[in-house]
């Protein structure tokens, strides 16, 4: 008597140490505990299918038997996984882990291919439990027509070439023999490919990323750690643009193993560059955002930007004799 | 590798590794960085270098053209590693190999070199070379 009061007291103490240590595991371990129950009918019922022979998967689709056999080894290489962690065991080194990992790569790699097939497996099991039905019901009838249907179903899976737009009229066909030349039906032109539309994109995607106010509201909203950047203030355009042009240029010379050498205007511009480290020329930067953006730039308006438009800050290799021309 | 004078260490980077067989030598791009000091030496590199990808002659390693960030902290630059002395003295450009003392600048003064081009300039033929090799 006394040995099972103690024995009470002591389910008691453990009950209240794990409440108070770790809540998150009893509400863990009751998720578990349900979700197995859960497992537990399932298979059951399956087992009862499975010995009263409704269940035949000799003739089945190849891929999804191979499926099935990874599933099952990937669930027991998970109890057996939980089984060593609940007992305290160490799991580092062990092979059950990398062989949870292989298989785990394998369902995700032929998920694509699941993809892809999942009309036509739609299709089969739809015909087979269609045909299964039917086997049930016993009619002449029903079970002519079924047949009947399984094989246009077969056939049904070519592809159906009355269904393709024509295209093109076939040549020579006029009346009287003339000639009539081939008709093509209208393609639409697909204009994601111009230069304009690609430097559009660009620029949409620059300023998202380098306008300070857009890049503040996108880091908050995609709830980013804040940037701490080495200079003070926001950056202006000009250095925006500088050091997009530097970084292209470094990227170039590591491929070709090459320095290309530092013309007069690089370095004044890197003097001007290094002198402009305020951080307040790009305070007044982003204030023709909404203009811009609700015009799409149609007509390229600054905005009334009061600075002349200058030439982009490159070597200036397409200036043929400046000096010669002056006449 | 911390350097020993300076608080902040000194990281070396190298990328683009590429074995070029037909100059027998390895050739890659060296990133330094190097927060919160000017420029790291071109001898500091070498040794750096040598002791990473064990060279027994640091005289084979060159390191050239290194420009440093905007802001500072971190520079890029090349650098050459060759298999032997020989290898290095037959492929590598003169001031480079002056720069490693494997070669010595030889002082040319423009007025002497001129000079002898225009007294070459009134003898016609064969007869140049006794210029060279007797006034010159």
């Amino acid at each position: 008597m006394t040995a099972a009061v103690a024995g009470a007291d002591d389910e008691r103490k453990a009950q209240a140490l794990v409440r108070d240590d770790a809540p998150k595991l009893l509400a863990a371990l009751k998720e578990m505990k349900d979700g197995l129950d859960l497992v537990r009918s399932k298979v059951e019922s399956l087992t009862r299918k499975v010995r009263k022979n409704q269940l035949p998967t000799g003739d089945g689709i190849g891929y999804l038997e191979a499926k099935h056999h990874l599933l099952l080894s990937y669930c027991q290489d998970l109890v057996y996984y939980l089984l060593r962690k609940a007992k305290g065991l160490s799991v580092d080194g062990h092979p059950v882990v990398r062989s949870l990992v292989e298989i785990r790569l394998f369902l995700e790699k032929i998920r694509p291919i699941d993809k892809k097939m999942e009309y036509q497996i739609q299709k089969l099991t739809n015909a087979a439990d269609g045909a299964a039905a039917q086997d049930k019901v016993p009619d002449d009838e029903v079970n002519v027509k079924g047949r009947q249907q399984g094989e246009d179903d077969l056939l049904g899976y070519r592809p159906n070439p009355d269904m393709m737009d024509p295209k093109i009229v076939s040549e020579g066909q006029g009346k009287d023999g003339i000639y009539v030349p081939p008709r093509i039906g209208p393609a639409a032109m697909d204009d994601s490919h111009s230069k304009d539309a690609v430097r559009k994109e660009k620029r949409l995607l620059r300023m998202a990323t380098e306008n300070p106010y857009f890049k503040e509201m996108i880091d908050d909203a995609a709830d980013r750690p804040e940037e701490w950047k080495e200079t003070a203030g926001d950056e202006s355009k000009e250095f925006m643009a500088y050091m997009r042009q530097r970084e292209k240029q470094e990227k170039a010379e590591e491929e070709l193993f090459t320095r290309a050498p530092v013309t007069k205007r690089e370095k004044y511009m890197e003097k001007q560059m290094k002198k402009q480290l305020h951080g307040l020329q790009g305070l007044t930067d982003g204030f023709d955002l909404g203009m811009n953006t609700l015009l799409d730039g149609e007509k390229e308006d600054d905005g009334g930007s009061s600075e002349p438009r200058r030439q982009s800050a490159g070597r200036r290799k397409h200036q043929k004799g400046g000096k010669r021309k002056r006449h | 590798m911390a350097d020993a004078k300076t608080a902040p260490a000194v990281t070396l980077r190298t990328r683009k590794f590429m074995t070029n067989r037909l100059l027998s030598r390895k050739q890659f791009v060296l990133e330094v960085i190097h927060p919160g000091r000017a420029n790291v030496s071109k001898s500091d590199l070498k040794e750096r270098l040598a002791k990473i990808y064990e060279v027994k002659d640091s005289n084979c390693i060159f390191v050239f053209k290194f420009r440093t960030h905007f802001g500072g902290g971190k520079s890029t630059g090349f650098g050459l590693i060759y298999d032997n002395l020989e290898a290095a003295k037959k492929f590598e450009p003169k001031y480079r190999l002056i720069r490693n003392g494997l070669a010595t600048k030889v002082e040319k003064s423009r007025k002497q070199i001129k000079e002898r081009k225009n007294r070459t300039k009134k003898i016609r033929g064969v007869k140049k070379v006794s210029i060279y090799t007797n006034l010159g």
